[in-house]
């Protein structure tokens, strides 16, 4: 008899969706997807308004990476106006991105992918939550995190206003500069995100490393696909969140791409599937092959070890020793290991807390020489930054007055929702076997996109209650034979 | 976390803007910021999960204005809940966190939270399309829950 799974919503995801599992009449899984209920219509929204009211509209897309999506916007307008930024300006900028990275990606290692390594995978849904985080690591551990953050987006606010509508980026530069009293405020913001971020990398080395069940579990082949990866590189080589090249490299880590913002139309083209508004980004050189990895396939991953895997290192010295360090376990570069993401993300923490520092101690970042105005017409722009969730892409097209005419946004979880598809399939089919379906079972199918942060913007803001997760079992018939409910 | 605010009692207004009939609790609250209240402040968020937690500490009532797709009850129904409800109503939530744990994490983590938190929710469609206007059976029923939510804070201890 065949079965059916449903699991929805989805839990601690940024969003909401549902995974269907498809058994066969072994039991074993034969087919499996995720489903994510997507707002529509948003380029046609914003065509007919001004082009500089981007950057406070497209925060609102989701209330999870406002920061991310104002950024994208700011820099597309600095292309749309054909005006470069003053050095002050992309600096403030670049301090502003790095307060949100460490926000963020602590926010998604503590309380959403955390649970999973530092509770367990198999522990009752019930404890795989920050609580039970926290009754593991302790109270002063989740203290830090929240103080941390809350001083993070102190900053932020301070710099561009309130964090979730940003009133910072202007085509050409920002709208405020620091004073020397807040640079050393945010030196102290820096320094304990520096101490914070080793902390962390010790932990993941105590809880996850340490643990041979972990380790073997992050290296399990379930939760592996050899792709393409992408992400923003800067002059070096190393990983820029902010600004750089967008280089893209195969499954053996040879560069196959590197090219401008605005020439990602040459590269990248997007594929629909008629059970998705979700368009799935590919190498356009290669072509759509379908939901599969290999060096043949089109499909390129994006994210943290994405962006760890196409850049040659970091450019700080504490994040490159953890970036080798990284490595070194993984068994060499690039390493496919999708659960090495969570990993990956504290590298990446590192070199968000680093970079504060370095921006901060530079001189030039209290200048008053904040904005170069924009003098040529506007007609077409692009601006890419790296979210914490993959590469974000703003494109706009304008009439000569600065009209909005045509919009395009590939947001960074676009790019990860076919490996997030392929690795769904993969790990169900791995993890469920003749029919025994579990709680922990269900959850380490989860862990699998999971690993990815993906941000699908809820449809509708609904009530702060309690996160249910269902799996129903179906026969052939539709028929519920089983159900599972935390 | 927030020990120092001015006023004791906050109304939270959850929603998005461009989401359509989401904006129900952000409209409602600007109404009802314009009517004044002495001691109230009025404060609206496209945040949830972990943002609760900044946001109502230091307070020792909240009103909590949301919107809520249940499906179960026609729109523009207006729903009143305590926090306590959501440990057993199956919750359309779609967050990370929910308000259970944020009053649990505050608790462990000592931080002051209000003693009272309750929740005038409004019955929506799910938006699909992004728009910036209330659809008619909401911005009918928008008066009412208006009503509602003054008459709450007119009855607070």
């Amino acid at each position: 008899m065949s079965k059916r799974i449903t699991i929805n919503p989805i839990t601690r995801l940024e969003g909401h969706g549902k995974i269907e599992i498809f058994l066969n009449d072994a039991g074993d899984v034969e087919r499996a997807f995720l489903q994510v209920p997507e707002l529509r219509g948003f380029e046609t929204f914003s065509i007919g308004r001004p082009a500089e009211e981007m950057p406070r509209i497209t925060p609102r897309i989701c209330g999870v990476c406002p920061t991310a999506h104002h950024m994208a916007s700011t820099k597309c307008l600095d292309s749309l106006w054909h005006v470069e930024p003053t050095s002050t300006a992309k600096k403030l900028r670049e301090l502003v991105y790095s307060a949100f990275m460490i926000e963020d990606h602590y926010l998604h290692f503590y309380f959403l992918g955390g649970p999973d390594f530092v509770v367990g995978p198999g522990a009752p849904a019930a404890e795989r939550n920050i609580l039970g985080v926290i009754g593991k690591v302790g109270v002063d551990v989740a203290s830090e995190v929240i103080r941390l953050r809350r001083e993070c987006r102190q900053m932020m606010e301070t710099m561009a206003g309130k964090v979730i509508h940003p009133v910072f980026g202007l085509p050409g530069g920002v709208s405020r500069g620091i004073s020397e009293e807040e640079r050393q405020e945010f030196l102290k913001v820096a320094e304990n995100a520096i101490q914070f971020a080793q902390f962390s990398l010790n932990l993941f080395d105590d809880v996850v490393l340490k643990n041979e069940d972990y380790v073997n579990l992050v290296l399990n082949d379930a939760y592996a696909h050899k792709t393409n990866y992408m992400g923003l590189v800067d002059k070096n080589n190393k990983v820029n969140f902010y600004e750089g090249d967008v280089r893209v490299v195969s499954p053996e880590g040879k560069e196959i791409a590197r090219f401008a913002p605005r020439d990602y139309m040459n590269h990248i083209a997007e594929h629909v599937e008629p059970w998705s508004y979700i368009t799935f980004p590919y190498l356009k050189n290669i072509g759509w092959k379908g939901f599969t990895d290999g060096a043949d396939s089109g499909v390129v991953r994006s994210a943290p070890l994405a962006r760890c895997n196409t850049a040659d290192g970091m450019a700080t010295p504490l994040a490159q020793a953890a970036y080798e360090k990284m490595y070194e376990t993984l068994g060499g570069k690039p390493a496919h290991a999708t659960l090495a993401f969570h990993w990956a993300r504290l590298v990446e923490a590192q070199y968000a807390a680093e970079r504060m520092k370095e921006l901060l101690e530079d001189d030039e970042i209290t200048s008053d020489d904040i904005r170069a105005v924009p003098t040529e017409t506007p007609d077409e722009g692009v601006g890419i930054v790296e979210a914490p969730r993959g590469t974000l892409i703003h494109h706009y097209f304008t009439d000569d007055e600065g009209i909005l005419t045509k919009v395009n946004l590939i947001v960074a979880t676009n790019f990860n929702a076919a490996p997030i598809a392929m690795s769904v399939e993969k790990a169900a089919q791995g993890m469920i076997k003749g029919g025994k379906v579990n709680d922990g079972l269900l959850n380490m199918v989860e862990m699998a996109f999971r690993a990815y942060d993906p941000c699908h913007a809820c449809a509708t803001h609904s009530l702060p209650g309690q996160m249910p997760l269902i799996a129903l079992i179906h026969d052939s018939t539709g028929k519920v034979i089983q159900e599972i409910r935390h | 976390m927030h020990t120092d605010r001015s006023t004791s009692v906050l109304v939270l207004a959850l929603g998005n803007d461009i989401k359509g009939d989401d904006a129900v609790a952000l409209e409602a609250v600007q109404i009802l910021k314009k009517e004044g209240s002495e001691g109230i402040d009025f404060v609206d968020t496209i945040e949830s999960g972990l943002a609760l937690l900044e946001l109502m500490s230091g307070y020792d009532k909240v009103l909590l204005l949301d919107s809520v797709s249940t499906g179960v009850h026609p729109v523009g129904t207006i729903l009143e809940f305590s926090p306590d409800d959501f440990n057993q109503v199956l919750s359309t939530c779609r967050h990370f966190m929910g308000l259970p744990e944020v009053i649990e994490l505050a608790k462990r983590l000592s931080i002051d939270f209000p003693d009272e938190i309750r929740i005038l929710a409004m019955e929506i469609a799910p938006p699909y399309e992004f728009s910036q206007t209330l659809t008619a059976p909401i911005r009918a029923a928008l008066p009412s829950y208006i009503q509602k939510a003054g008459d709450l804070l007119k009855s607070r201890g």
